[in-house]
């Protein structure tokens, strides 16, 4: 008797035993997509994903950097074959596609509960809260502001331009010696969208959707923020109709450009111009002269969970909580200092934040920074509607090409406006 | 013939502007990557550079998966130099010596192949790769880059064969050997320098090819130098200096192989002057 | 007469080792092109959108919608100036190089090889080194015309429509131009030396020997490269797009260029699909119409 009991309670606490080392042996694989491809981001991520993988042994993330040329094709395409990453970061015009191809569940419950702890920035969760559900979770934020050197403007006896009639006369006195007054881009490219909507932002015609969903690209607002940028273009570079983030900051760190409108310059700045910090200025963007407030572009970066498996949800929603933790979300934030803000309450006041070294030393240009993020909006993403036919207009980067229509064909800004809006209206039917 | 001054002097003279043309931006590039950042994007440009860093390389090759796209950018143009090299030699051989029907109709067919653009094949090749479980293998850009390299390579191939004069084959025809026999020990070794030239050509086709090994490999591991060296490059800002060391280093491997096996592409090319 | 039924007959088993020599890299292409090409049909008929989903049939609606747009053939006519223009400048780069290579003087081995690292090297270094060279802050090119005094600004080489096309047949010649002058090379080199030799003992100069000499016998070689040229020139996409993507204000979209945007950026799969079908019918056809000029007749 008791020698059964015995052998059915040895084989029991063996199968549990074994059971549990299966357990173990075998941790849930979570694949991430992100498009942080610069070497230092890829070592940063994979020291948290280690520390992570380290204090969760039941749990094996994995990265796998790609490039935000490619993966407007590549996502799709992986979601189709059976590939598709686990996680995938994303900015608010992307989610949609994804949402689209079925490939996303609500998170409205995990980010509740994530709020509840850590206090989202309204503005961040806004743009992926829409039709009933939240797509994504917010991890970051990123705002432009306009960069100058202070010595520069000191010598050229200029203050910091609050409105659009201060910044063009503050343009003018700059352009000498070779110097271009102000580096605007003229690409058919994201960086040309995100510098034409700042402008649109301050004109007061950051609305491009009307409430019911129809565009109002069209109007006079829109209008005035095309001829002001043709106003200001023309203290610009010759070869800005090519120019991408990294040649408008190569173009303020050699000096050749004496103000910039970028989300950051301070790495740029610090490893490749002089690193003063007491010299590197940052202001909000003007606003139009018959405006009072100064407004931007505010991109929240998110991440979408893909996988459809409930035990490889519930390890990314433990993983994505791990990265907000106040501890380790600065550790994140800052794996370019400056560039990723907080979109968290208590990760903007976090320690791990604060203490980077690079973080440090521009804290009064960070901190600026982050009081201009609190003015960001996001076309498309507006007036608390959400459009995410966006993602069409955003892909072909037409409020670009609608200004290259104006500074490269020369069109009068209204007729350009025009066919934007039609090019707009054929995107999204 | 006696050459004239006046010739010395053209040929000086289109020596020099070759090298301009040529080597100088290369040397811009070179330089470049061993100057201090605020040198490389400094308003006046300098053609000897004043300062030396190796930050630059330092970053590359430690803090980045740069060795690891060479790598695997290594095993890909092997793989795809090694089954083009066998596949064009066979079919230039069948081509050029052997009549069949429909001979000259596929021949002419095979150049066609180069009508079609990228785009159009790059789609349903990756749902062709996806099911048969390829994607993000090396093996599936090996299969494209033969598709690209092939062509071309018979073709250069057949040119090669032409120069061998037929009577040697008509000697082990009457011998009784057979037609894959004659290929392997008499065609092949005559026409080594023109093998060595489909070969080198196919390599380089492989280390150059963008499109597809963007949209075919997935994860870090399998990247190809091309693509990898894109991404380092990086999306908010460039690092000129990094940009610069990675160009550097993309072009030394393959100077080195042109530098050994060179002579004998363009050896292999001429070989049918040698009459 | 016959060695008895065990052999076959010398056509027959010439024509079956020709078919299996050939086979293997026939079946390569016939599975690595004309079995995509056939589904890239398909996908025209229907009007598919993002990749991996689904549309309706359409059948010739997406041609139709293709046809009418303007873009297309202002990208057909981008695409035609391109190929032009890198034929002409490559042409003359690459004769000009070969003729040169193609004369005897120390080093010219060496010469044979070096020429050719522009086109060894991958495209994105290329992109790099024309990008840097050509820029306006700290590029070399615009140093040299201010300081020079050749112009007063910096001139912006991708930011005109007309400059943007120029300066990018420039950079993909100055890319391809050794390749080509290689292979001329091998032509020049077959042209047997005695000729030039009873040519010049007959009186005739240099640019005669070269009229009638040199370019009747490059004839073959310049046709073949000529068409190969062409196909592949035509479907030029990498370096066109990693610089300018198709700018400024689409004034280097060429059909590949045009392609791309429409399948990854408008999302509209079916479209370029049909767009893609219709580029290698027209290629197609000019291939074979080229292709018919130099038929090997027989000869090596």
């Amino acid at each position: 008797m008791a020698t059964r009991w015995s052998i059915v309670s040895g084989v029991a606490a063996a199968a549990l035993v074994w059971g549990a080392a299966a357990a173990q042996a075998e941790p849930v694989r979570l694949v991430l997509w992100h498009m942080e491809q610069p070497p230092h981001r890829v070592a940063r991520v994979q020291e948290l994903i280690d520390a992570f993988n380290k204090s969760h042994p039941d749990i094996a993330v994995k990265q796998e950097p790609q490039s935000w040329g490619e993966i407007y094709a590549k996502a799709p395409a992986a979601i189709a074959a059976g590939n598709a990453p686990d996680l995938l970061f994303a900015i608010p015009d992307f989610t949609p596609i994804l949402k689209d191809l079925g490939a996303l569940q609500s998170v409205d419950g995990f980010v509740k509960r994530l709020d509840a702890e850590h206090h989202f920035v309204p503005s961040a969760l806004a743009p992926y809260s829409y039709d009933g559900g939240v797509w994504a979770v917010p991890l970051y934020n990123m705002a432009m502001s306009l960069w100058y050197r202070k010595s520069v403007f000191a010598e050229a006896g200029l203050t910091p331009p609050k409105t659009w009639s201060e910044w063009k006369a503050a343009a003018e006195k700059l352009t000498a010696d070779g110097r271009y007054g102000i580096g605007l881009p003229a690409n058919k490219q994201l960086y040309t969208d995100q510098t034409v909507y700042d402008l649109m932002v301050n004109a007061g015609a950051a609305d491009i959707y009307n409430p019911d969903g129809t565009l109002r690209f069209d109007n006079p607002q829109t209008v005035k923020a095309y001829d002001f940028y043709k106003d200001l273009y023309q203290f610009s570079a010759a070869d800005a109709p090519g120019w991408t983030w990294g040649e408008a900051e190569a173009c303020f760190a050699s000096g050749g450009c004496g103000m910039i409108l970028q989300f950051t310059v301070i790495s740029t700045y610090d490893s490749q111009a002089e690193g003063d910090a007491q010299d590197l200025g940052v202001a909000p963007i003007p606003h139009a002269d018959d405006r009072k407030e100064s407004g931007t572009i505010a991109y929240s970066n998110a991440v979408m969970i893909l996988a459809k498996d409930e035990a490889k949800r519930k390890a990314a929603e433990t993983f994505i909580a791990w990265l907000l933790e106040p501890e380790t979300y600065g550790r994140f934030l800052n794996m370019e200092p400056g560039l990723f803000l907080p979109v968290t309450a208590d990760g903007a006041k976090a320690k791990s934040l604060w203490s980077d070294p690079l973080v440090v030393k521009y804290k009064p240009q960070i901190e600026a920074m982050i009081a201009n993020s609190r003015n960001g909006a996001l076309f498309g993403f507006t007036g608390g509607h959400t459009f995410p036919s966006i993602a069409a207009i955003s892909a072909q980067n037409i409020l670009a090409e609608t200004l290259q229509k104006v500074v490269v064909d020369e069109m009068s800004a209204a007729d350009a406006v025009k066919a934007g809006q039609a090019r707009m209206q054929e995107a999204v039917k | 013939m006696k050459r004239r001054l006046g010739q010395s002097l053209a040929i000086a003279g289109g020596l020099l502007g070759l090298a301009v043309v040529v080597l100088l931006p290369f040397w811009f590039i070179a330089t470049g990557a061993i100057k201090a950042p605020q040198e490389i994007i400094a308003r006046v440009p300098t053609l000897l550079p004043q300062s030396f860093t190796l930050r630059h390389f330092d970053k590359l090759l430690g803090a980045s998966d740069y060795p690891r796209y060479l790598g695997n950018s290594l095993v890909v143009g092997l793989g795809s130099t090694a089954i083009t090299v066998v596949l064009s030699v066979l079919a230039a051989y069948g081509f050029y010596r052997l009549r069949f029907p429909g001979r000259d109709l596929l021949f002419r067919a095979v150049l066609v192949a180069y009508a079609f653009p990228g785009i159009l094949i790059l789609i349903p090749l990756y749902g062709m790769m996806s099911q048969a479980g390829l994607i993000d293998t090396p093996a599936a850009l090996v299969i494209v880059n033969v598709t690209f390299a092939s062509p071309f390579a018979i073709w250069m191939m057949r040119s090669f064969f032409a120069s061998i004069p037929a009577e040697l084959e008509e000697a082990a025809l009457i011998d009784g050997a057979s037609r894959l026999a004659i290929l392997l020990r008499i065609m092949v070794p005559l026409a080594a320098p023109g093998i060595a030239s489909v070969a080198i050509f196919a390599f380089i086709a492989s280390w150059t090819e963008y499109l597809f090994a963007s949209v075919l490999i997935l994860s870090d591991a399998n990247r190809t130098l091309p693509v990898g060296f894109a991404g380092i490059i990086g999306q908010y800002q460039i690092d000129w200096g990094l940009m610069l060391a990675g160009a550097t280093l993309a072009t030394v491997p393959v100077v080195l192989l042109f530098g050994i096996v060179g002579r004998w592409f363009i050896a292999g090319l001429t070989a049918g002057a040698v009459k | 007469m016959s060695a008895g039924p065990r052999r076959l007959s010398r056509a027959r088993s010439e024509a079956i080792a020709g078919m299996l020599m050939v086979a293997p890299v026939l079946v390569w292409l016939a599975a690595t092109i004309l079995y995509p090409l056939g589904t890239s049909v398909a996908i025209s008929l229907r009007d598919i959108r993002i990749i991996g989903s689904d549309g309706g049939f359409v059948g010739l609606g997406n041609y139709a919608d293709v046809l009418e747009m303007a873009r297309l053939w202002a990208a057909l006519g981008r695409s035609l100036v391109w190929v032009t223009g890198n034929a002409v400048l490559q042409t003359l780069l690459a004769l000009g190089t070969a003729l040169l290579l193609n004369q005897r003087f120390r080093g010219v081995r060496l010469v044979r090889v070096w020429v050719i690292l522009s086109w060894i090297v991958p495209t994105i270094v290329v992109v790099i080194i024309w990008r840097w060279l050509l820029g306006t802050s700290g590029g070399v090119v615009n140093y040299l015309l201010v300081s020079l005094g050749l112009t007063d600004r910096p001139v912006g080489f991708f930011a005109g429509q007309g400059s943007a096309m120029a300066s990018l047949v420039v950079i993909n010649s100055w890319r391809w131009f050794p390749f080509v002058a290689v292979m001329l090379l091998a032509g020049l080199q077959r042209i047997p030396a005695d000729l030039y030799e009873a040519a010049a003992i007959d009186g005739a100069g240099p640019w005669q020997r070269f009229r009638r000499i040199t370019w009747p016998l490059l004839q073959p070689t310049m046709l073949v490269l000529g068409v190969v040229g062409t196909l592949l020139s035509f479907n030029v996409f990498d370096i066109i797009w990693l610089t300018t993507a198709g700018g400024p204000s689409g004034a280097t979209q060429t059909l590949p260029v045009l392609i791309y945007e429409t399948a990854f950026k408008s999302y509209r799969l079916g479209q370029a699909a049909a767009m893609s079908v219709l580029v290698s019918l027209l290629l197609m056809a000019l291939a074979v119409l080229l292709t018919r000029a130099l038929a090997p007749k027989g000869q090596g």
